[in-house]
């Protein structure tokens, strides 16, 4: 019933035909491809994906400081707009459904501004960027970080009320198991609360290994995504044990997210989906 | 089935005030008055507090002592630079004296760096790292042991530090510093994040559990989240561990440490609720069992 993908994020300097063709021949039907559009070659990533016979899912979002939702400095405030509609345009051109959003700089733990200010910066973006998303046939799927990435929005309750708050249909809510981990007290009640706004899915344990590799039971997280008639994507954004995860995936790599953890996480749900009678 | 029974159950006095002073009398009666056993007092700033007022303080309250560092900016003990070492080593050992004087058993606490400091990309310059921290605290634990006290070393969360963040990181640094005095403090809040499984990680630890601190899995009321307690406490009477539990949370009206934690909401209705609903979560879970 599900639709799986995988973050190539932690594959880090690795050529992407390489990572989409592993992501394939472990049984995803799409790839999750990181927010660089600049970067990227269009052709080589379409000529895999074909190749392979997956699609691309979803474009992560990279909130570096220079592209901050909030900054106290308008001129930043204005290249994270644009940075946004660059992975619109970018999902729209690869046919790729959704563009994760979270409007802060990622690991930036104190406001600059106030924070009433601060959400109604965010607000004006999110809701100039849902536009344009919608035009684009994308939608943005807003993500909770935990204390340690952001301030602003670490909660789903914080998150409902954003998205209600821009109230477009093209603003949808994002669970990350990790991140909920340490933020909500249950993160099934979560998802359930999240209802018909839950947009998009990152599945981590714990530790933000491949599920199964913590001690995260996700049986009744399937169970309440599933219960949502959820009808998105199952990604997993798993990513190395260290604060400073770019550090790792520059210098040693982690190569026991490639192979291993690519083919575990997606066997680790389906057995639970079989579990749950829910396939 | 043997249960844990006899622990001491404690509250931080991060929960209370910070930095905690001399003038914070008031906390004592407050914790004992909650129907606490101990208070964990935190040396953020040794100038501003006395060991023989907290001393004074228990005995006229009732409550056991239990000491912890703070490792803000500048005490690193494995710093590179010999002066930082210096004045991290001589903050240790005046926890040390704190400790001794008031009667905790140990000085707790991820007293290994500097918390939160800046990531280390070199595994090379990690392993430097660790062998100075083995090497600084192995000198406090001979100056301790020389006073009865034991060092109870805290692994924190990869956000925290990248020196010791699972408790067999923790057991490695013990097994470095190689001292009869020097266990580990385990903490419910970190093992969330970085263990695969809590109570076999406890369990690795053993007789090296000399502290424990329970905080749940956002730093709320523990019981309120997700922590797998019962698999936590189990693991606990599998040890067979006598010692204190103090239950730690912090103040998110206090920016340095809502800094320091990056905590900027509240966890609980109030502080107070939360450590009196801790303290009743933590006594029941320690109940014995009717089999």
């Amino acid at each position: 019933m599900f639709r799986y993908t995988y973050n190539t994020l932690v594959y880090g300097r690795e050529p992407i035909s390489i990572g989409i063709e592993r992501v394939a021949l472990a049984g995803y039907d799409g790839v999750e491809l990181v927010g660089e559009p600049a970067d990227a070659d269009l052709k080589e990533i379409n000529a895999a994906l074909s190749a392979n016979g997956v699609v691309a899912s979803s474009i992560v979002s990279i909130f570096t400081p220079e592209r901050d939702i909030v900054s106290s400095t308008a001129g930043t405030r204005q290249k994270a707009i644009d940075y946004v509609k660059g992975n619109i345009d970018y999902a729209a051109v690869l046919g790729a459904e959704i563009v994760t959003f979270t409007p802060t700089a990622c690991m930036k733990i104190v406001p600059e501004s106030n924070l009433d200010q601060e959400w109604d910066w965010a607000i004006a973006a999110a809701t100039e960027l849902a536009d344009y998303a919608g035009t684009a046939g994308v939608r943005l799927a807003l993500e909770p970080w935990n204390r340690y990435e952001t301030y602003l929005i670490t909660r789903t309750v914080q998150a409902l009320k954003f998205i209600d708050e821009v109230g477009s249909p093209n603003l949808a809510y994002m669970a990350d198991t990790f991140h909920m981990s340490l933020e909500e007290a249950d993160i099934a009640a979560s998802i359930t609360l999240a209802g018909a706004r839950l947009g998009h899915v990152h599945l981590a344990d714990s530790n933000r290994a491949a599920p199964g590799f913590g001690h995260l039971d996700f049986r009744p997280i399937i169970s309440a995504i599933a219960a949502t008639d959820y009808k998105g994507w199952i990604s997993y954004e798993l990513l190395p044990a260290a604060g400073d995860v770019w550090g790792v995936l520059d210098g040693p790599g982690a190569p026991e997210f490639k192979g291993p953890y690519t083919e575990a996480a997606i066997n680790h749900t389906k057995a639970i989906v079989s579990e749950l009678g829910l396939d | 089935m043997t249960n844990v029974i006899g622990n001491e159950v404690g509250l931080s006095t991060f929960v209370l005030a910070s930095p905690f002073t001399d003038n914070d009398a008031a906390s004592f009666d407050r914790v004992a008055d909650m129907g606490y056993d101990l208070i964990e007092v935190c040396i953020e700033d040794p100038s501003l507090l006395s060991a023989n007022w907290i001393a004074e303080q228990a005995s006229r309250t009732g409550l056991a002592v239990s000491i912890c560092g703070a490792f803000g900016p500048g005490r690193d003990i494995s710093a590179a630079d010999a002066e930082t070492r210096e004045g991290a080593l001589h903050y240790l050992k005046t926890c040390v004296d704190f400790a001794a004087t008031v009667g905790s058993p140990h000085v707790a606490g991820p007293m290994y760096a500097v918390t939160g400091g800046p990531p280390m990309r070199d595994e090379a310059q990690r392993v430097e790292k660790r062998s100075r921290a083995a090497l600084g605290l192995g000198l406090v634990a001979d100056y301790a042991a020389g006073l009865g006290v034991r060092l109870a070393i805290e692994p924190l969360n990869r956000f925290e530090t990248d020196l010791v963040n699972t408790v067999e990181q923790g057991l490695e640094l013990c097994g470095l510093i190689d001292r009869k005095n020097v266990g580990l403090l385990i903490d419910t809040f970190h093992m969330n994040i970085e263990e695969k499984n809590i109570g076999d990680a406890v369990r690795a630890a053993g007789d090296l559990v000399f502290h424990v601190q329970v905080s749940e899995n956002d730093r709320g009321t523990p019981g309120s989240g997700h922590i797998p307690w019962e698999q936590f406490f189990l693991s606990l009477q599998d040890i067979g561990y006598g010692g204190p539990l103090v239950v730690e949370s912090f103040l998110p009206t206090v920016q340095e440490i809502a800094r320091a934690v990056s905590l900027w909401r509240p966890v609980a209705a109030s502080m107070d609720e939360l450590a009196i609903d801790g303290l009743a979560f933590v006594r029941s879970s320690l109940q014995p069992s009717q089999d």
